[in-house]
């Protein structure tokens, strides 16, 4: 076991440093000066971490940097600011740019958190409050049962490859990490992000995926690493494009807008994108839904055979969202010939939804793992799928979670994009697109992104989020996270008090 | 020519000054560099236009949260805050988010739609505990957003005979009651408003004629300015106690609510042997025993129950409180046990707050919701603890009658497109079909027993 893991976790790459000084523009805590202060530099000369700066020569001290502040708890140590100001002009307290950021599901910590490991690729502890959402349910209401650690973890000691064809033919890929990268239109989000995202995919020898906005050039030479995404507006499908492909996505229904068809709104198909997607530009694109050619199970094979014959070596992924009846779905994507099923549960992410269905329609994703799960143990079909889920996987945490709820590893989105800088804060759907250069194909917002910035950042991310799950095994006993799937009872829920802490 | 029922939006600007929910704070080291102004592609950051070496205070409404200019800031004098007034807005269901929903949509008319997936919390009681369901493949009948002119949201106000029956010559001997055929599965209710002045109510009662929809109000509360064709749309309510053998109904009233009071059989006997080609109606709280009570409407061949209950959509008659998700499922069942439920319409008023409590109200079992406090919402109404037309923060009184008819135009064309939104993800093509339909809901605390029962902590632990 121990040699196939050792195995399995050769070759990854190192995380390097790559900062971002613009994201380093918020802290959990704001420093304010009053007017009573008198410059005297006291404070400058206390603090170790460098919040307080009085340049010689000045008549006044220059404003508290307090990016660099611990916050409150420093009142312990005897350099405390506040405590030591002979004026007492000074405060500490919690920052309202802080508090501003995020909302329930990506919490500010999270948000922060999610930068930090871009950044430097270390990973949180387990128990670390960014790997917690503030939701109150689901992922956010579950938590690991961890025995105290014994030892260190090696992680070239563990294995967190999955492999993406557990039927008995066809080509085997197996990918070094439970996740690949969901799929992001061109048009949803610039090419630069795509770029970024297929070069991380590279990096990690696991996938990124179109998304239904066709297939940019620019990505050709990562065609190992990309999903070619079939889509309801099949944007920009050629046979070129799945030839080239080593899985296919069919795309029935994505978790934040199921049973709706994508949405690109006008002021974001630009001349670039409506090129791509053979559409008129600035008209709003709607894909229809479902694939009109797909009434029946019967159907969805021949959908499936119909891109086997373009492509024989190519894997089929089939992405889906998550009604009453996603079991009945599941099996029957099983018995059309797909690999990998795809779920994506309702509070997924998105370039642009109606409210209303990403809040109310279909179920999230923690209901539909295990469902799916169990009826496909039942019909004796499970060693067959590789069963993906997404939608609401925000940390290595989650991934985990998802896993031991059943799921074979998962596909993630939104976590790529904080990894770039992304502050969700949902601006994507219209207008110039994203702000911060992600989420846009405006020509001069887009270049806030570079590629190989970025592709570090997600690497990064990707590096902490398995060094967290090498962790996670090792306190469970394990090796290898294939060992974690379907274990229920490793979990426990915090709607009642934890029992006495057993074995 | 038939003509297929279309909301006409147009934008409806707002009479009072927005509610920014960030706010952005410039401290005093600011040196006016204006890298903010390049920084922001919302125009949150200008320069001043009295002294344009100076930049001008931010336009917090502008902002998006998206923090750039906060962090292009060389000097780190910009931070921002959450809009105390906007955190203070409303409460229970009616969030600071519902409300700033509801002003948009009353706004421009048009459905939400936002980048970023969903971010509130997993799922809270009412009907934020419930889901609708959609379908994956097998719907031949719908097309994404195109097609969408085929579903229909036309509900029905009235009893149904259970059978019909003819003579032996084939004529039909069943008396067909009176039916109010509505375009949508709305009408609107003011009986229970604050702050009312004439010029909303007549803008209220403008928007229903022009709608095809009804309003539900006090009798005699419709300006006398008002027209006839106005009345037709208007439905009065009497208040319990009225003489129902003085009520004159306005020309051209197709229905009358009454207020349920111990003699309502009498006062029903009554009111059909004046009025019998108009549709009748019993308005009551919700409460223990609303089930029994409208089986006892079905029985009296009462055609309408309008069901009462709070702001909060919890019911208000004595006992444990159930909310109308549960009061409303356990009303639909009882009729379908007796196999009545065609034989009366049920409409539920209270704690509709947003537009996907009208499907689900409706999976619940009700044919039709009352729109009530989100009518006064839709006019930027503040929904201040004590409201005093006098020093209203929105000036309420001294809105038009045309500004009320198109925001509640808007508000009504709104929820109507997002009903379809959920219609064609279900892959329904009626919104009779709808009603009651709990297969096709999605309720919390069933899935979350079903997947989380056998973890530790979950419910069903033992």
């Amino acid at each position: 076991m121990a040699e196939a893991a050792k195995a399995c976790a050769k070759d990854l790459p190192e995380s390097a440093l790559v900062p971002s000084e613009h994201l380093k523009f918020v802290n959990r805590f704001e420093v304010t000066r009053g007017d009573a202060c008198i410059s005297c530099g006291l404070c400058a000369s206390l603090c170790p971490y460098g919040v307080h700066k009085r340049i010689e020569g000045h008549a006044k001290i220059l404003p508290p940097d307090d990016r660099k502040c611990i916050g409150p708890s420093c009142e312990v140590n005897y350099f405390f600011c506040v405590a030591n100001c002979p004026t007492g002009s000074l405060s500490v307290r919690e920052s309202e740019t802080f508090a501003s950021m995020g909302d329930p599901r990506w919490t500010p910590e999270m948000i922060l958190a999610t930068w930090a490991q871009a950044e430097t690729g270390r990973p949180l502890s387990l128990d670390h409050p960014g790997n917690l959402g503030a939701s109150g349910g689901g992922f956010d209401k579950l938590s690991f049962k961890l025995p105290e650690p014994v030892g260190k973890v090696d992680p070239a000691d563990i294995c967190t490859a999955i492999d993406l064809n557990r039927r008995g033919s066809g080509t085997k890929i197996r990918i070094p990490i439970p996740i690949y990268g969901g799929g992001m239109s061109f048009g949803s989000v610039s090419v630069y992000t795509m770029l970024a995202r297929a070069k991380a995919a590279r990096m990690w020898g696991t996938f990124t995926c179109t998304g239904e906005g066709g297939y940019p050039e620019a990505l050709v030479p990562y065609k190992d690493h990309v999903i070619t995404q079939i889509a309801t507006g099949l944007f920009g499908v050629r046979e070129e494009t799945i030839q080239r492909t080593r899985i296919v996505e069919f795309k029935y229904a994505q978790g934040a807008k199921p049973g709706l068809g994508g949405h690109l709104l006008h002021d974001k198909n630009t001349p670039d994108v409506a090129r791509m997607r053979e559409a008129v530009p600035y008209t709003s694109l709607f894909s229809p839904f479902p694939f009109h050619s797909v009434y029946s199970v019967e159907d969805h094979k021949k959908h499936l055979d119909w891109a086997l014959s373009i492509n024989p070596r190519a894997l089929m992924a089939v992405k889906v969202s998550t009604p009453n009846d996603v079991e009945m779905v599941s099996v029957g994507s099983y018995y059309a010939g797909a690999h990998i099923v795809h779920l994506d549960g309702g509070y997924g992410g998105t370039g642009a939804a109606p409210e209303i269905a990403k809040k109310n329609i279909a179920m999230p994703i923690e209901y539909a793992i295990p469902k799916v799960h169990r009826f496909l143990a039942k019909e004796g079909i499970r060693e067959q799928v590789v069963l993906l889920a997404s939608g609401g996987l925000r940390t290595a945490m989650d991934v985990a979670k998802a896993i031991a709820l059943g799921a074979d590893g998962a596909v993630v989105g939104t976590a790529d994009l904080v990894a770039l800088g992304c502050v969700r804060c949902g601006n994507c759907e219209s207008g110039r697109g994203c702000p911060r250069g992600i989420a846009t194909t405006d020509p001069e917002l887009e270049k806030l992104t570079d590629a190989d910035w970025g592709a570090g950042r997600i690497s990064n991310l990707y590096n902490a989020w398995r060094l967290q799950w090498c962790e996670l095994l090792h306190r469970l006993g394990m090796s290898d996270i294939s060992q974690l799937r379907g274990r229920t009872d490793l979990l426990r829920h915090a709607d009642k008090p934890a029992k006495e802490v057993g074995k | 020519m038939f003509e297929r029922f279309h909301v006409p939006i147009k934008v409806i600007a707002n009479r009072a000054g927005p509610v920014p929910k960030f706010v952005i704070v410039r401290a005093d080291n600011c040196v006016n560099c204006g890298k903010c102004e390049k920084a922001c592609i919302y125009g949150v950051h200008v320069r001043s236009e009295l002294d344009s070496r100076k930049m001008a205070d931010p336009i917090n409404n502008l902002c998006k949260n998206c923090f750039r200019c906060i962090h292009d800031c060389p000097q780190w004098s910009l931070s921002m805050a959450p809009g105390a007034e906007y955190k203070a807005l409303g409460k229970g269901v009616w969030s600071p988010l519902r409300i700033s929903t509801i002003w948009g949509e009353a706004e421009t008319g048009k459905i939400p739609v936002f980048g970023a997936g969903y971010r509130g919390i997993f799922a809270g009681s009412g009907y934020d505990g419930m889901w609708t369901d959609m379908s994956e493949i097998v719907r031949p009948t719908r097309d994404g957003i195109h097609g969408r002119e085929y579903i229909s949201t036309s509900a029905d106000v009235g009893r149904k005979p259970p059978v019909l029956e003819f003579d032996g010559s084939g004529k039909m001997r069943t008396e067909m009651p009176p039916l109010v055929e509505l375009p949508v599965p709305m009408v609107m209710d003011v009986t229970r408003l604050r702050a009312m002045t004439e010029a909303t109510i007549q803008g209220y009662a403008q928007a229903a004629k022009r709608l095809d929809m009804l309003l539900f109000a006090a009798t005699g509360s419709l300006p006398a300015s008002a027209s006839a064709e106005l009345t037709s749309h208007f439905v009065p309510v009497y208040p319990s106690g009225t003489d129902v053998a003085r009520i004159e109904l306005p020309q051209g009233a197709r229905m009358a609510e009454l207020s349920f009071a111990p003699s309502w059989k009498d006062d029903a006997k009554a009111f059909r042997a004046r009025f019998p080609e108009t549709v009748l109606s019993f308005r009551f709280d919700a409460g223990k025993g609303v089930e029994q009570r409208v089986l006892d409407l079905v029985r009296a061949k009462i055609d309408v129950a309008h069901i009462l209950y709070d702001e909060e959509g919890m019911e208000l008659d004595r006992g444990e409180l159930r909310h109308s998700k549960e009061s409303l499922r356990a009303v639909h069942k009882a009729m379908v046990s007796k196999s009545v439920r065609d034989q009366i319409t049920v409409i539920a008023g209270g704690g509709i707050a947003a537009a996907e409590h009208v499907p689900k109200s409706i999976i619940c079992g009700a044919d039709l919701v009352a729109l009530e406090k989100a009518l006064l919402i839709a006019l930027e109404c503040r929904d201040c603890i004590t409201c005093e037309l006098a020093s209203c923060p929105v000036n309420l009184s001294s809105a038009s009658a045309e500004w009320v008819e198109g925001r509640i135009s808007n508000l009504v064309g709104a929820w109507r497109d997002q009903l379809l939104e959920v219609l064609g993800a279900m892959g329904l093509r009626e919104v009779r079909r709808l009603r009651g339909e709990l297969g096709r809901a999605i309720f919390y605390e069933e899935v979350e027993r079903d997947a989380f029962s056998d973890i530790e902590g979950g419910v069903g632990d033992g």
